[in-house]
């Protein structure tokens, strides 16, 4: 799958841009503060209806101005698929081959894109939100399901924890409610860690032999689910519920008094092991970085698994964060198969087949130039 | 926009009603200075009449202008079966089908502790009273398929347990002489959950 052409309408610095892109490695190039990253990120937002760098949808839009649009072109399984997303104040509409999506989660997903933007070498070391946004992130992609359950989930923590507010507070005392309020979050929670598992199951399957190959040879990957709730993976959907009713029956006091949902997917977290020992704690900047990437690399190896195509990979200013041998892997395992965006301040010292093939594009101020 | 005052009394008070905005309104406040004067006294006399003359039925708490309305008095329909709704509008939906010939109760909203909707602000309580009467054999749970609709059915079948009356929930899935290939992913996992044997 790749872009043939990206037009952005009041987005971010950019008032009017139409471009062209080739199916291979397109370097956006430019001085700091240029809008660079823009592209990239309005490549991403046309993709998953949402930023990876802000939640406010306002942001995007151009100073003074009332909506942003950005359109593309996607050559998908030898067609070309126009996608639209129209952001105003109001909010957002999404055109996908010019019909409108009522849900955006109709939307997401008919154009795939991994990002690998600084940022993601915090997935080692950062919080472990970082790492439950990148699993929802990727999961979305491939189930529009795993969408829909992640937004009744949100909505049902949002009337759980309110509800547990209330009796806290002694406002509410009817425990059948919490009961039923309980039920229907087990329905879900354990709809989702289903789908998690499987998930880190497969990208561990693709990461460990990429990292293998990264490290020389020398290091053994294992990546871990680690639920907040006792399940083990092996288990069905009815046992994994029978597992959280019991917890869940056991802390509904502690529950009660702290006025929150203690325990569920939203709670929980992803651990890295090199040679048996977790790289959070244990690893170094080099393997933190190393994990970062194979897992990176096994995603775009998962999405093509998935849906029969290469995604569309963004790699912001990452490529000066990696040492050579890491670079020339990073754009080996990419060579003629993946459409590849990167964005960088200057294209020397980087000595690589990939890039002396790439379209050059330079960015000044919100302009673009080109060479045809 | 200056508009003279009697003008913009009546697009404000177009502008209350739900899915109107300031354009629309001033276009209906417009066309009602073109109305016949009979027409627009007729209009606002209905307006009136429709606030002062209907109330909620005491038995179901569906709309009417007599209590109990008329399906609560109609002897021909079935006492044995109750069909609990979240609106009036819920009623209407159901009668029009013609099919359903039992009672109904209307909970006049769904349980939302986001909202401060506890199960105590909506007709919970007129159902139980309801219930006590030996009567009704069966409830028919037919909330909104979304996440408050669902938590109202499952409280109100707690509650209802212990009673031994047969409780049902509607069932959700494909429209009727839909495509398949037109259902969305959601639906369509709906209604592959709901599957049963032929």
């Amino acid at each position: 799958m790749y872009i043939e052409q990206l037009s952005l309408k009041n987005y971010r610095n950019y008032e009017e841009l139409d471009i062209p892109f080739k199916n291979k490695v397109n370097v956006i190039l430019g001085e700091n503060a240029q809008g660079k990253t823009n592209v990239m990120e309005s490549i991403f937002v046309l993709a998953m209806a949402k930023s990876h760098r802000t939640s406010n949808d306002k942001d995007l839009i151009r100073w003074d101005k009332e909506y942003a649009k950005i359109e593309g072109r996607i050559n998908k399984q030898h067609s070309s698929i126009p996608m639209q997303l129209l952001i105003s104040k109001k909010g957002k509409k999404a055109k996908c081959n010019h019909i409108e999506q009522q849900k955006l989660s109709q939307y997401v997903g008919n154009m795939n894109v991994v990002m690998f933007a600084p940022e993601d070498l915090n997935l080692v070391k950062g919080s472990p939100q970082v790492r439950r946004r990148f699993i929802d992130m990727e999961i979305g992609q491939v189930s529009p399901i795993y969408l829909h359950d992640m937004s009744q989930y949100q909505k049902i923590l949002q009337q759980r924890n309110h509800y547990l507010k209330m009796m806290q507070l002694k406002r509410q005392t009817d425990y059948v409610m919490l009961d039923v309020l309980t039920e229907q979050f087990i329905q879900v929670a354990s709809k989702i860690l289903h789908k998690r598992f499987e998930f880190i199951r497969l990208l561990e399957n693709l990461a460990k032999p990429i990292h293998k190959d990264i490290s020389r040879g020398v290091e053994e990957l294992e990546i871990k689910y680690k639920p907040s709730v006792d399940v083990c993976e092996e288990q069905d959907l009815s046992k994994m519920i029978i597992h959280f009713e019991e917890k869940f029956s056991k802390v509904k006091a502690k529950e009660i008094e702290r006025g929150t949902t203690l325990f569920g997917p939203h709670r929980d977290d992803l651990l890295f092991f090199v040679n048996q020992r977790e790289v959070q704690t244990f690893g170094s900047q080099g393997q933190q970085r190393t994990t970062a990437l194979s897992v990176k690399l096994a995603e775009i190896e998962l999405i093509q698994s998935e849906i029969g195509e290469y995604p569309i990979l963004l790699l912001d200013d990452v490529l000066s964060e990696l040492d050579d041998f890491r670079q020339s892997h990073l754009l080996n395992a990419i060579q003629g198969k993946v459409q590849t965006f990167v964005t960088t301040t200057s294209v020397e010292g980087i000595d690589h087949q990939t890039l002396k093939e790439a379209s050059i594009f330079i960015v000044k101020s919100g302009e673009i130039e080109w060479e045809n | 926009m200056h508009y003279p005052e009697p003008i913009s009394k009546l697009i404000d008070s177009f502008m209350k009603l739900p899915g109107i905005g300031p354009k629309t309104a001033a276009r209906l406040a417009f066309f009602v200075l073109s109305m016949k004067e009979d027409t627009v006294l007729d209009f606002a006399k209905a307006l009136v009449d429709a606030k002062r003359n209907l109330t909620y039925c005491s038995v179901c708490g569906h709309i009417t202008d007599q209590d109990p309305c008329y399906i609560c008095e109609d002897v021909r329909r079935n006492k044995s079966i109750i069909c609990v709704v979240q609106d009036p509008k819920d009623v209407i939906a159901m009668e029009k089908m013609k099919e359903y010939n039992g009672q109904y109760h209307v909970l006049h909203g769904a349980i939302s502790p986001m909202d401060g909707i506890g199960p105590e602000d909506i007709k919970i309580p007129d159902l139980l009273k309801r219930l006590q009467d030996e009567t009704v054999q069966e409830v028919i749970l037919a909330t909104n398929p979304n996440i408050e609709g669902e938590a109202t059915a499952m409280y109100i079948s707690r509650l209802l347990k212990p009673t031994g009356i047969r409780i049902t929930r509607i069932a959700h899935g494909l429209p009727v002489g839909g495509d398949l290939e037109y259902a969305d992913e959601v639906t369509l996992s709906k209604a592959l959950e709901g599957r049963r044997e032929i």
